[in-house]
């Protein structure tokens, strides 16, 4: 639905809210990329510059909300409208989170010691599931700026193999631990930072089901919800 | 998704096809309506909707360049059959105008007009208890309940109207065609008309034609969206409103229409 409004103040509303939302997407991936570099290259002013800068995604985020809040009262949109409103609060508080796993990674790498994990396999595994959760949210917030669902479906099965690789990532920490008792406190910090990484992977696949949902007007249904209750807990 | 449990069609509206002159106003219309469900018709202004709410009772009869054809079956009949009585058939088919439009008689005489008309009433206290139950089924009895020997037209807007609510369930229709019936009002005065509607719609069968689609969205549980004399869409309330089919309907129920 391209044509405009007959109130072309509510079409000038949306899209400021649309603008919103692709600038919180913007400093969510810049914070997501932020914690690949830092993490890669042990980059604590990196990490700690990523940490100040999530407070600017939750006063966006509380914009969005806010303006989302003022376009209900006033606007009471239908269809295709509503369908984007509503789900506008949805994205911006999956992007708020994502921001805050971001700044709780960054927070374990200026206080961790990654160095002395010395577990250099576990690191890798680690970027390379950074890359993983990276791929999908840049889909996912493509997706979105453009009104489309094209690879909903895919991010939301691609999550199962980010889901086994983290649970291979918890594994290969505690053998860790095993082997090197003596590292244990630079290698506690990696369990939380792969969880945050997980868990910034779930907000891709909720924001992957909110653009089907837009598109469509359907709840996105598939079986992988099912072996997602068998995750890996420690 | 609210589960709407299914109800029987009341009324079979079958290639329905109106003209005033020359100039045809509906098309090959085919539409039920449910029994004992709020069914609304929506669209923008000259669409066809109060025409086709009119081929209902029969009430674009009185106008005499206006032709009907197709058939609309209420009850297994006809209505459009030779031999249908059309006064009997609008004592079945209530109809609330878009201005209250209560006759120049007491708040009690209103009421008790149609069940004299027809003569279905013959002792004074059995009129009283059927004037006290429509105004009561109107939700107006406690307002109105000192005041019935004052004229109708002493009421306010809001009060008119659920007055003409309490005139058309009085001769017991199964049918309450309903022709915008809160655009004269105020919000509060609106309120109280769709909360009615929302009780009575477990003892009639409602088709309301509304310009307001949050007033469609909240009373009604089918939508039809007419355009041009044409059905556009007709399905649940909520579907329509959250994801219609066709785009036609996207574009109008979205304020894109135009």
């Amino acid at each position: 639905m391209t044509e405009e409004h007959i109130v072309t103040s509510f079409d000038d509303e949306l899209r400021e809210l649309n603008d919103g939302l692709i600038n919180l997407g913007s400093l969510a991936q810049l914070a997501l990329a932020n914690v690949e570099r830092a993490f890669k290259t042990n980059d604590h002013n990196l990490a700690q510059e990523t940490i100040d800068a999530d407070k600017q995604i939750n006063k966006l985020a509380l914009e969005l909300e806010e303006k989302t809040f003022n376009i209900l009262a006033k606007r009471q949109p239908m269809a295709s409208d509503l369908r984007n409103v509503f789900s506008s609060v949805k994205v911006s508080l999956f992007l708020e989170r994502i921001g805050d796993m971001c700044k709780g990674v960054c927070k374990r790498i200026v206080k961790g010691d990654l160095l002395n994990a010395k577990s250099p396999k576990t690191i890798e595994a680690l970027v390379a599931l950074t890359k993983d959760v990276q791929r999908n949210l840049d889909l996912v917030l493509e997706d979105h700026a453009q009104g489309k669902a094209d690879n909903a479906l895919n991010v939301w099965r691609s999550d199962i193999k980010i889901d086994s690789s983290y649970a291979s990532i918890l594994t290969a920490i505690l053998d860790d631990i095993k082997n090197k008792p003596e590292a244990i406190e630079a290698l506690v910090p990696l369990f939380f930072i792969a969880r945050y990484l997980e868990r910034i992977g779930d907000q891709a696949t909720n924001i992957a089901e909110v653009n089907h949902f837009i598109v469509t007007g359907e709840v996105l249904t598939d079986e992988r919800k099912i072996e997602s209750e068998e995750e890996t807990i420690f | 998704m609210t589960e709407i449990a299914v109800n029987k069609s009341l009324i079979r509206c079958s290639d329905v096809n109106v003209y005033y002159a020359d100039q045809q106003a509906l098309f090959n219309i085919n539409l039920d309506i449910k029994e004992k469900e709020v069914t609304s018709l929506i669209g923008p202004s000259g669409c066809g909707k109060s025409t086709f709410l009119r081929c209902i009772n029969r009430m674009n009869d009185v106008i005499d360049i206006c032709r009907v054809e197709g058939s609309v079956i209420i009850d297994n009949q006809d209505i459009y059959d030779s031999e249908v009585d059309v006064v009997e058939l609008r004592s079945r088919i209530g109809m609330v105008f878009q201005k209250p439009n209560p006759f120049p008689k007491s708040v009690y005489d209103n009421v008790a007009y149609g069940p004299r008309l027809h003569g279905r009433i013959l002792h004074q206290s059995d009129l009283d208890l059927k004037v006290e139950k429509s105004l009561e089924r109107a939700g107006l009895w406690n307002e109105v309940k000192d005041r019935l020997k004052e004229p109708g037209t002493s009421l306010s807007g809001g009060q008119q109207q659920r007055l003409c609510i309490a005139r058309a369930i009085a001769i017991d229709p199964s049918v309450i065609l309903m022709d915008e019936p809160c655009s004269a009002l105020d919000p509060i005065a609106t309120a109280k008309i769709e909360e009615l509607i929302d009780e009575l719609k477990s003892k009639y069968t409602i088709t309301i034609v509304t310009h307001s689609m949050q007033q469609a969205a909240r009373v009604s549980q089918r939508t039809a969206f007419f355009h041009l004399g044409k059905l556009i869409e007709v399905g649940d309330t909520e579907k329509i409103f959250r994801s219609p089919d066709h785009e036609q309907t996207e574009a109008y129920v979205t304020g894109r229409y135009g």
